[in-house]
């Protein structure tokens, strides 16, 4: 399985193996790359949902996933994300939904979870940030590398764990304001925060 | 060109998925009109999916994938064609508009006091422990001076407002606290609409003894 360090690096203006499979599932239908697909990116989510504390729907979460992933592939643009974060919004989107859907007593949901969690997908002119989104994902996993344990941790336990950052806190029994700073010395780094960000 | 972002850290709850409805749905908007966010979220995205890959995993069982590609190959929409075709055709809908329909002003405004209106849209979001509401200020109205309790998270869904802060425009977003005393007036010749979300506090259960509104408190 793979890790920070083996995970092929999406090149600047290549797609990486993960990205061209999942092209191959949208526009051909193709099972083989679904499997590996599923292959690599299956384990990742059930452990994404016993994180997050869902280990009695985790096989549940990771069958809506990979549905979404086939039904969803023909929209795949390789331009605009990595396989693994647009796999990763899916994952997070379908988490989300399941919870919604086991929370809520009547079927009534006013607002759909993709209305609320999906970012709008058709800004095509907008060169800049596609070419952002492009080296995003590589950067993002050179920088991670180089951040001390105590980021990492609190970084972690936001996205895995789907906890707030006052929760963090209450988990690691250190102030709010730590796990605040914390955060955002390691989004400095992973330049998330632009200049004229007043945080 | 939006002056007025949501913090790097809220954002991130957003990307995490995190956030509440409400206040996703604060952001979404944004996002639907701020580049620089929409690309901020991209980069947190990829650091969930890399936060992802690191982490250990879990075996799936072995018979999983076989009942994927059945539940694919019983279920008749589930061919790419279809897929895009619904998908293009609800994107370009905006969230609010199904929430509250086309029109913004003909909504049924409820007179508060002077310049001001309100909606409550707190029903439209079940189970979500804050109050959402619309405001209305009249074009070129004041709203008497006020102060905040809890944490409120304001988005400008229509004309813009100003105060001593500065001006606050269309897909504007605002946080404001206890330590915020404002007086905003609407800028410009609409009505300035907004919509925000009020954190509940945590140790108040049950009706809050006042009527929400950033305007006037």
């Amino acid at each position: 399985m793979s890790t920070l360090d083996t995970k092929p690096a999406r090149a600047e203006g290549r797609k990486d193996p993960w990205s061209q499979l999942l092209e191959k599932v949208g526009k051909h239908q193709d099972r083989e790359a679904y499997h590996a697909l599923f292959q690599h990116f299956g384990p990742q989510i059930k452990y994404y949902a016993m994180a997050n504390g869902m280990a009695n729907h985790a096989e549940e979460l990771v069958q809506e996933v990979f549905v979404s992933i086939w039904r969803r592939s023909c929209l795949y643009d390789w331009k605009k994300a990595a396989a693994s974060t647009w796999i990763f919004t899916i994952a997070r989107n379908q988490r989300i939904d399941m919870l919604r859907k086991m929370q809520r007593t009547s079927a009534e949901m006013p607002v759909e979870t993709e209305d609320l969690w999906q970012i709008p997908g058709e800004h095509e002119n907008e060169p800049v940030t596609s070419l952002h989104r492009l080296m995003s994902e590589r950067r993002v996993r050179d920088s991670l590398k180089h951040l001390p344990e105590e980021q990492i941790t609190v970084i972690a336990k936001v996205y895995m764990e789907s906890k707030s950052h006052q929760m963090v806190a209450d988990e690691l029994n250190i102030p709010l304001g730590t796990v605040k700073s914390r955060v955002r010395l390691a989004l400095n780094k992973l330049k998330v925060i632009l200049q004229d960000q007043n945080v | 060109m939006n002056v007025h972002h949501p913090d790097t850290l809220t954002l991130m709850e957003f990307s995490a998925g995190n956030l509440s409805e409400p206040h996703a749905l604060c952001i979404r908007l944004h996002l639907d009109q701020c580049g620089d966010c929409r690309s901020r979220v991209d980069t947190l995205d990829s650091l969930g999916a890399v936060m992802m890959e690191s982490q250990p995993q879990t075996e799936v069982s072995s018979g999983m994938f076989d009942s994927i590609l059945s539940r694919i190959d019983s279920d008749a929409d589930l061919s790419g064609q279809q897929v895009t075709t619904v998908a293009k055709g609800t994107a370009r809908i905006s969230p609010l508009e199904k929430l509250l329909g086309e029109d913004l002003n003909s909504l049924p405004w409820k007179r508060q006091m002077g310049d001001v209106s309100v909606l409550d849209i707190t029903d439209r979001f079940p189970g979500q422990r804050e109050q959402v509401v619309l405001q209305k200020l009249a074009a070129g109205g004041k709203a008497p001076s006020h102060t905040h309790r809890g944490e409120e998270t304001t988005v400008v869904l229509q004309g813009a407002f100003a105060d001593q802060k500065g001006v606050f425009n269309q897909w504007d977003f605002v946080v404001l606290n206890q330590e915020d005393d404002h007086k905003p007036v609407a800028v410009g010749c609409e009505d300035c609409i907004t919509l925000s979300v009020l954190s509940a506090p945590v140790k108040l259960t049950g009706t809050f003894g006042r009527m929400l509104n950033p305007f006037i408190r």
